[in-house]
């Protein structure tokens, strides 16, 4: 990794922080995890059944919060992640106790997602409405479908007879780690690799930057909207069937209030809502922090409301944090570049 | 003003089509806008290597008859030739395929993303399976930057951080990396400050220097005179004048303007 150089030379850390939002973001995600192991009693924190717990919940949220970060990258929202995520796992419900085949069924459910995520995309980009319009009609209308069908009762699912199939979603590696932590890790890499090292990744970036200018380059940005859609999509329905194989029992209220939550820890992560700013390692970090509270302010035997209050508090102040630092990124921008240019034309001077 | 018309008509006359002198040549192009008459009949040639002025004032139809050129719009009536052959440009691509580029202020760059992934937007150099390759991005962005005189460090800085007359010359060696032929430049000092407008203009001489032709859109007669070898004056969508830098000057360039004929 390269060093960010201040003009006098010296390794400026102050740029180093604000070139690596994600390091920040790590450090408040660090802090956290102190602050909640001193306070809890008999450090409960670092427990290892919290630890555990931690990892394999909160990695259920964490994954969605990845899709949705990379969307806002895009220059998009979606409030109806909470909403596909119902709604595939009632997909899946249904298809597994039809009697189809659990990898058939799984096949469907991620079809499924991923055409809803298609179906919003294409509503967004070819009526030009915002996509926070389309996605909280998609919130209403997935969720209102699934509890009309499902008339709000609880269902049970079995997959025992699948050993391997329960293995892969809600196992653990050595009887340690959980599994569903590794797959957070995993599409972690893939989507940060798609984003920050692939030319569709570029794209992403240009498109939520400056979309006429993405445009004029010949960029399909109507394409690589409806991709990220379709990614989200295709996320929600993963972390559907992870999440109702888990628990096992299908319930209306799954996902119930994730929009807002992985718009959060997307925000605290380092994304611009205007889009074309952000990192996949600190929406990483940001769903680290989301879930960590979660998880630390029970721990803590702190009511569950608070958590709402604390959320509220966290948002806000850090996009206050990104705001200035975004302001004295500019000025400082400015200054060591005109520092360049003089040295440019001094150099050019006869 | 129809005779001030044809009488630049006589004097533009004697050109054949397919021309190898001209880089481009447009004729009779007309467009309308539902009822606006936005282009009436209007002929319009670069040669190669030139560096070419488009004046006029607003509404003149300057903007309109360069995004004919450059596949933004399409003409209702008139063809196109470039480098000697008839051509169609039916959208940006088709124009960028011939070597046709167009740089817009602010429009053409993303801010927040840094200058080497600016230049290569939409045409990234990539190792297997589309992956980037960013040593590649990096080292020949710094390359193209250097070879219209502009000296960056930081290929991995945001644009958003440069100056306007960087952020201009990020733009314009977007264009050269590609191997345009022509540079079709939209007002391109027009939000800058004195300074980076002269780092402006040594850019389009440095584009000349390796080649390329330069069309120049400006309302401000002052750069554009400094620099333009030739000039077209257009006013109501009618070409009203096609003179050379030696037959003119910043006082009489700006009387045709506002005086919408040539004195």
């Amino acid at each position: 990794m390269d060093t960010v150089k201040n003009a006098k030379g010296g390794v400026d850390f102050l740029g180093y922080f604000m070139r690596f939002r994600s390091l920040s973001v790590f450090f408040v995600f660090l802090l956290l995890c102190i602050a909640f192991t001193v306070r809890s009693p008999e450090y409960r924190f670092i427990s290892r059944d919290n630890i555990e717990v931690f990892l394999a919940l909160g990695a259920e949220f964490n994954i969605v919060a990845l899709a949705v970060g990379m969307l806002m990258i895009c220059g998009e929202f979606d409030l109806s992640v909470g909403s596909i995520l119902v709604f595939c796992s009632f997909v899946f419900l249904g298809l597994f106790d039809a009697g189809v085949g659990v990898f058939l069924a799984v096949f469907l459910t991620l079809g499924v997602g991923t055409l809803i995520g298609l179906l919003h995309g294409l509503i967004t980009v070819k009526t030009g409405i915002p996509s926070f319009i389309t996605t909280l009609g998609g919130m209403l209308f997935w969720r209102g479908l699934t509890l009309f069908w499902s008339q709000g009762f609880q269902r049970p699912l079995d997959t025992s007879q699948y050993p391997l199939f329960n293995e892969s979603l809600t196992g653990s590696i050595a009887g340690l780690i959980p599994i569903q932590s590794v797959w957070f890790l995993g599409i972690a890499l893939v989507l940060g690799f798609l984003i920050h090292s692939h030319k569709f990744g570029n794209w992403v970036f240009a498109t939520g930057d400056n979309k006429q200018a993405a445009k004029a380059m010949g960029i399909n940005t109507d394409v690589i909207k409806m991709s990220c859609f379709a990614i989200v999509g295709l996320i929600c329905s993963f972390v559907a069937i992870m999440q109702i194989v888990r628990v096992g029992v299908f319930s209306s209220r799954a996902g119930d209030g994730w929009e807002l939550k992985a718009i959060a820890a997307s925000v605290v992560g380092g994304t611009a809502l205007t889009g074309g700013t952000g990192s996949i390692a600190g929406v990483f970090w940001g769903a680290l922090i989301i879930s960590v509270i979660e998880n630390g302010l029970v721990v803590l035997r702190i009511p569950y409301y608070w958590t709402f209050v604390i959320f509220g508090v966290v948002i806000i102040s850090s996009v206050i944090i990104s705001y200035l630092t975004e302001q004295r990124r500019l000025t400082m921008g400015a200054e060591r570049d005109q520092g360049a240019s003089e040295l440019n034309s001094n150099n050019r001077s006869p | 003003m129809n005779g001030v018309k044809s009488e630049s008509q006589i004097s533009e006359k004697p050109f054949d089509q397919g021309n190898p002198d001209y880089l481009v040549q447009m004729l009779d192009i007309h467009k309308w806008f539902g009822k606006v008459y936005a282009l009436r009949g209007v002929d319009f040639q670069v040669r190669e290597n030139e560096i070419l002025g488009l004046v006029g004032d607003n509404g003149a139809g300057k903007s309109t008859l360069i995004k004919i050129l450059s596949g933004f719009h399409p003409a209702d009536r008139g063809e196109i030739h470039f480098e000697g052959r008839r051509v169609s440009i039916h959208n940006p691509k088709d124009a960028k395929r011939l070597g046709i580029e167009t740089v817009y202020q602010e429009q053409a760059l993303a801010p927040h993303v840094s200058i080497s992934r600016n230049i290569f937007m939409g045409r990234e150099p990539t190792r297997a399976l589309g992956f980037l390759d960013k040593k590649r991005m990096d080292a020949e962005s710094l390359d193209t930057l250097s070879k219209i005189g502009l000296r960056l460090s930081d290929p991995e800085a945001v644009v958003e951080a440069l100056s306007g007359g960087q952020r201009q010359g990020v733009a314009i060696a977007r264009v050269l990396y590609f191997k345009a032929k022509l540079v079709i430049l939209d007002e391109p000092t027009i939000a800058l400050s004195v300074k980076e407008s002269r780092q402006v203009m040594e850019f389009i001489k440095q584009l000349k220097a390796g080649g390329i032709s330069v069309v120049f859109i400006t309302h401000n007669i002052y750069h554009v005179h400094q620099i333009a070898e030739r000039f077209v004056i257009l006013a109501h969508g009618e070409k009203i004048g096609d003179i050379r830098k030696e037959d003119t000057s910043v006082d009489h360039l700006s009387e045709i303007i506002t005086s919408e004929r040539v004195s």
